[in-house]
């Protein structure tokens, strides 16, 4: 196996609820090597999620590192943190969140701007990868009128824009019907296949069934870690 | 990055909510440009007056206009007293006798010996000055050429009224127009200019005077020169130049005070208006912008996307208040020509203040929005929607 491209190292989440603290993560390890295609399953209130924006660098945890490609991402200043954002992770969420008055184009475009990516490089870019999610006639369209496979397809296309090290997907099937969620996950593995490494937070067991590895949480802690 | 094409995109996206704002500002802009072309012609005319007319001394009867009067003897008092160039009696009187003389054309009697003194550079643009020996004819200023429609060789009637025991007894005559005047903005504009001698013959006025004015030598200082008339003469008050600057001045003051409430009042009305836009339209895109920071946006990239739209949306209401204000003051000085007076001047100074302004506005009213953008939390704001 490659070095890891993730390494997550005693992750702890304390959250206040009033005077009552709340363990959401409790001493969370583990890693991922590169090219991975992995699961972390759960009920909710499990810690997931959690986990999921620590590593996505959405919040910070009270203690313990996350290491992408050996950075120590806990520890960058705020500053740092777009920049790291744009570099090393890939979003894909529930709620497809594209931006609404943009085409699928453009909210692929959009994600290499913010990177400051040449115009006319960002053009071949986003029609590439549309083209290989099978959007090539969709680019012009704009969210309200693609169905949901193809908004979390465009999605898809965006984490990707910016080659991040890893590609974080938050319940990426949570709200497609059961034909478009194994389009999704096999498109996902397919990614995997290429050498890109994918990390689903999922609560349908028939998506973790798909995946390579998964990772089982309860409790704010690692219940099992089957590959 | 150049994101305009994203801010523009924005701003037309919500067209009745940008519709409104715009015109909004718009309107602000439009009352800058109307109370700012109007005191932007006060400038102009007080600037171009005081050029035309401060090489003279002003005399006046010491009681004011209404009271007291001066007469011909003392014409030549004052250009005895040393250090006076020339001096002459003119009389000013309302063309229309009806109205109160605020505003409308002014008959001046002047020696026609004195047009090029009095009139210095000011330009004919047809026909000639008096001659000494004219009898009933007048040059007239460029508005009078407007309101009535008057060509060298055309006739004006110009009427005089007096009051005899009960009854007032008004005599009217047709004087022929021999020379026209160009377009100063001042005051020279509204003149009907005949021979003193006919005028005070004309009007009955014996030999009263509405001023006399005094030339100084060259060299002289204008101010003492004035002190010394006033006591030199009697019964009589001078202003002098630099009083006749200090007085214009003043209500130039009063203008520009006009003006600059116009404008804050439009900056808070627009200024709010813009505001309140934004922050709806930021809030509505709170998840927006959470994603935009979740891919990795820095926090200027979204300053620089609300605050290009505000400042979008005041460039725009800028351009379009202009517009307006511009049209508007057109067509009302055309309309004012007509009735022989003039209110307003666009100048590329007004309209450049006017659009930075707008701009200002824009830009200064999407700061709070676009803070409140920029610092949004991702989680936090994708959990929003």
């Amino acid at each position: 196996m490659d070095e890891p491209v993730l390494r997550v190292r005693n992750l702890t989440k304390t959250y206040m609820q009033g005077k009552i603290p709340v363990h959401a993560l409790n001493d969370v390890s583990f890693d991922v090597e590169k090219g991975e295609f992995m699961s972390i399953v759960g009920p909710s209130g499990s810690g997931k999620s959690t986990l999921l924006s620590m590593i996505g660098l959405l919040d910070k945890p009270t203690s313990g590192s996350v290491f992408i490609d050996d950075k120590e991402i806990t520890k960058a200043k705020e500053s740092e943190v777009p920049k790291l954002r744009r570099e090393k992770i890939g979003f894909v969420f529930q709620h497809f969140n594209l931006i609404p008055t943009l085409t699928a184009f453009e909210n692929v475009d959009v994600a290499m701007r913010f990177a400051r990516v040449p115009k006319n490089e960002r053009k071949q870019r986003a029609v590439e990868l549309l083209t290989q999610m099978g959007l090539a006639d969709r680019m012009k369209h704009k969210p309200s009128e693609l169905s949901g496979g193809e908004q979390q397809r465009t999605a898809i296309a965006r984490a990707l824009s910016n080659h991040p090290a890893i590609i974080l997907a938050d319940e990426p099937t949570g709200e497609v019907d059961t034909k478009t969620r194994d389009m999704i996950v096999n498109l996902l593995r397919k990614l995997s296949e290429e050498g890109h490494t994918i990390l689903v937070v999922t609560h349908d067991t028939a998506v973790a069934q798909q995946t390579g590895r998964i990772i089982t949480m309860r409790d704010g802690m690692i219940e099992s870690d089957k590959t | 990055m150049n994101n305009f094409d994203l801010i523009l995109r924005n701003v037309t996206q919500r067209k009745m909510r940008t519709g409104l704002t715009i015109f909004g500002i718009a309107l602000g802009i439009f009352a800058i440009m109307v109370m700012g072309g109007m005191s932007e012609y006060f400038n102009r005319s007080a600037d171009r007056g005081l050029d035309l007319m401060s090489d003279k001394i002003y005399i006046v009867p010491e009681s004011g206009f209404f009271g007291g009067s001066l007469e011909d003897s003392m014409v030549s008092k004052v250009r005895r007293i040393p250090g006076v160039f020339d001096a002459y009696g003119v009389l000013y009187l309302p063309y229309d006798m009806e109205s109160l003389g605020m505003f409308g054309a002014f008959v001046v009697g002047l020696p026609p010996d004195k047009q090029e003194l009095t009139l210095r550079d000011i330009k004919l643009t047809q026909g000639r000055l008096l001659l000494p020996g004219d009898s009933y004819r007048a040059v007239i200023g460029s508005n009078v050429v407007r309101q009535y429609g008057l060509d060298v060789g055309g006739e004006i009637e110009i009427k005089s009224k007096r009051v005899q025991r009960a009854s007032t007894i008004t005599t009217a005559r047709n004087f022929t127009v021999v020379g026209a005047m160009e377009f100063t903005s001042t005051d020279f504009d509204y003149m009907i200019i005949i021979p003193l001698d006919l005028a005070k013959k004309f009007y009955e006025m014996g030999d009263q005077l509405t001023y006399i004015w005094a030339v100084p030598e060259e060299g002289v200082d204008a101010e003492d020169l004035s002190r010394r008339i006033e006591l030199g003469v009697d019964n009589i008050k001078t202003i002098s130049p630099q009083e006749l600057r200090k007085q214009s001045e003043q209500v130039l003051l009063v203008m520009n005070l006009i003006t600059i409430s116009a404008a804050v009042l439009a900056a808070i009305i627009g200024g709010l208006s813009v505001m309140n836009t934004m922050l709806m339209s930021v809030s509505e895109r709170t998840r927006e912008f959470g994603l935009m920071k979740a891919m990795g946006a820095e926090v200027r990239d979204i300053l620089l996307l609300t605050m290009g739209e505000s400042a979008l949306m005041g460039i725009l209401g800028g351009i379009i208040g202009i517009a307006g204000g511009s049209i508007f003051i057109y067509f009302m000085n055309e309309y004012l020509a007509t009735m022989g007076t003039v209110l307003f001047a666009v100048t590329y100074r007004l309209m450049a203040i006017s659009l930075l302004f707008a701009t200002f506005l824009g830009t200064v009213s999407g700061i709070l929005p676009a803070y409140r953008a920029a610092k949004m939390r991702p989680m936090e704001a994708m959990k929003y929607g």
